[in-house]
């Protein structure tokens, strides 16, 4: 057998909670770092797209991905709740503690995107793993081609991230599209699916030399990725992030797996040519 | 492997031998008929351990990779969160060990402990582990009904993953082999002898006649993952294996090469919670179910197809070296719904082989 390891990989290090914001209904965002500095020094070196597993002592783990991009000063994570750790995780408060393990899972490839135009597609909270992507681009904007982004949600207060998306649209060859289904009384914007803004008048949507990232709910990704490759996109070309029902993080528990990858460590990220080899719902 | 011989009467001395060099040995015992289990000797069962049995239904992996095992404790004070990693680290003998487990043990190690991440906690079970196997050596006690170990190549006799092999030779006499340094360590006590050819030429001519003494012998792998790993099982024949399980979750719970688990925290008093790990099962329900109630893995054929598409894929056999099936059949003895690996290998063989439409026909 080979040496032990040092680490413990179920392990989480304790965290603090600094400061909690409320996003959209049922949705905060929660900024907090690791009460060790060498945890944190280390934790640095994580790759947008990646995720940590999230510990509320007393109640459980759960995984929750990283919008924070490593260029930002920032560690926070974004989270809806849904299940009895979100909801307890949403009674915190600042000072409170948590515990965190990580970065786990691939990350998205943004090096080896140099050079392209990068379109992002998110539908509602889809777009949470991908404000690390988009954040990443744009603070390496030399790196990149043209960057359009594509956000929907049901109703205009269920638009995510709405500051940041601001800040992007005032980057030189960044462009920036919102819609919702319902729109409401102060809305000006576009009304429909997200797919509707691609042929749009106005919209300069990239196709050559294009990579799109797409996250959201099912059937917007079924109806994105329809589109993307009638445009002329190659399943190679979309890329997204799954999620799965987690419980270790590290490729051990068995719950994530599906096809012939877990989740977990295979993934999280993978482009379409990879998930249609899955098989199995998105 | 250096191999010496040992009198019958002198075999569970070697139980003796790892007691007293600080070992906590577990045997196997037998009460009646199929009822055999494993338990820890004590002076006051050690006279009761057996070598000829049924395999216990419960596997040994659960001293190693334990059904509810403590990972951490989590504490509260003042504001401030403490939390314990709580280990085990035994020093465990398993003395009867068949080879099938033994070769659930072997695809464990490399599951746990092979790719990016090393499990501590198996890791540190396993550290001191001490693995005495003893080869299915008579045909009526020893191999049951559901054995297909010929199949898996896992046994009658196992080659590697044992530190003392053990094998009744009949006259009186078993043979001993040394699997590991520990293992032929234990070759220093008086009790063993050095082994002649034609010890060697008996265990060779039990070993053939036990083989043939298998009454499972037709669990053809090969198509299965073959089938599998290209993807040309029909959905059919999954709904068709689907409908026969009864989602109790028993062949997970009894397979040597089992490795799904749950966590879940719970409180232990004064204040504390502590953080376990539980065996979960892929035939049950809530496997795949996220917060808010998205469940990828619907019908439960979805569950039956990711079972055997993950105990025989081909990446899967690439990656760990060996099918997650080691051939004990313990999922035959508890499915209700006869889809155990034989039965699964064969349906799968038979309808996507198509074996009707290829019989010749005579007209």
């Amino acid at each position: 057998m080979n040496p032990p390891s040092a680490e413990n990989i179920y392990l989480p290090r304790v965290a603090v909670l600094d400061r909690v914001e409320d996003n959209i209904p049922d949705v905060k965002t929660f900024y907090w770092r690791f009460e060790n500095p060498a945890d944190q020094r280390a934790f640095r070196g994580f790759h947008p797209g990646q995720f940590v597993q999230v510990t509320i002592a007393g109640v459980g783990e759960f995984p929750a991905s990283l919008p924070p991009s490593p260029t930002e000063d920032q560690i926070f994570f974004t989270i809806r709740q849904v299940g009895g750790c979100t909801a307890a995780l949403h009674r915190l408060r600042p000072g409170d503690k948590i515990a965190v393990r990580g970065p786990y899972g691939n990350g998205f490839p943004m090096e080896q995107y140099q050079g392209k135009n990068l379109v992002f597609v998110a539908g509602g909270i889809g777009l949470i793993p991908l404000r690390s992507c988009i954040v990443y681009a744009i603070a390496h904007r030399s790196n990149y081609g043209r960057i359009a982004i594509f956000h929907g949600a049901k109703t205009p207060k269920e638009l995510m991230y709405r500051d940041v998306l601001a800040a992007c649209q005032q980057t030189p060859g960044v462009e920036c599209h919102l819609t919702v289904d319902r729109g409401d009384n102060g809305w000006e914007g576009n009304v429909g699916v997200v797919s509707s803004l691609f042929k749009k008048p106005g919209v300069a949507m990239p196709v050559e030399n294009t990579v799109a990232f797409v996250c959201g709910p099912p059937v917007m990704f079924r109806f994105v990725i329809r589109d993307l490759l009638a445009m002329g996109l190659t399943e190679r070309d979309i890329i997204s992030t799954l999620e799965r029902y987690m419980k270790c993080g590290v490729g051990k528990c068995g719950h994530c797996c599906i096809g012939v990858a877990y989740i977990c460590v295979d993934g999280p990220v993978f482009t379409y040519e990879q998930i249609k080899r899955l098989g199995e719902d998105i | 492997m250096k191999a010496r011989i040992l009198d019958s009467v002198d075999v569970l001395k070697i139980v003796d031998l790892l007691s007293e060099q600080g070992y906590e040995v577990v045997a196997p015992f037998h009460r009646e008929g199929q009822d055999s289990y494993f338990d820890v000797v004590t002076p006051a069962n050690r006279h009761a351990v057996r070598i000829h049995l049924p395999n216990p239904l419960y596997p040994p992996k659960r001293f190693i990779f334990p059904h509810i095992e403590r990972l951490m404790t989590f504490r509260q004070v003042n504001g401030d969160l403490q939390i314990q990693a709580t280990h085990e680290e035994p020093r465990r003998a398993i003395f009867g060990i068949r080879s099938c487990d033994l070769a659930g043990i072997g695809h464990l190690d490399r599951y746990f402990l092979g790719r990016e991440f090393r499990d501590t906690y198996y890791e540190k079970r396993r550290r001191h582990a001490l693995l005495i196997n003893v080869v299915c050596s008579d045909p009526q006690r020893d191999v049951g009904d559901d054995c297909f170990c010929v199949c898996a190549d896992t046994g009658p006799a196992a080659r590697e993953h044992f530190d003392l092999q053990l094998m009744d030779l009949g006259r009186g006499e078993f043979m001993a082999v040394a699997g590991s340094p520990a293992g032929q360590a234990l070759f220093q006590s008086p009790i063993f002898r050095k082994a002649k050819p034609a010890h060697v030429e008996r265990r060779r001519a039990i070993l053939a006649e036990v083989r043939k003494r298998f009454k499972t012998h037709t669990s053809w792998f090969s198509a299965a993952v073959r089938y599998l790993s290209q993807d040309k099982v029909t959905e059919r024949t999954w709904e068709e294996i689907g409908n026969r399980c009864m989602e109790c979750g028993g062949c997970t719970y009894v397979c040597p090469a089992c490795t799904c688990f749950t966590v879940s925290d719970r409180p232990i008093g004064d204040g504390q919670t502590e953080r376990v790990r539980i065996w979960d099962s892929c035939a049950l329900a809530g496997f795949t179910r996220m917060a808010g109630g998205f469940n990828p893995r619907r019908a439960v054929h979805d569950r039956r197809n990711r079972r055997f598409f993950r105990k025989l894929a081909h990446y899967f056999v690439q990656r760990e070296l060996s099918m997650a099936c080691v051939g004990c059949g313990r999922c035959v003895t508890v499915c209700h719904g006869n889809i155990g690996m034989p039965s699964v290998v064969e349906m799968l063989r038979r309808t996507t082989a198509g074996v009707q439409e290829h019989e010749p026909a005579i007209r």
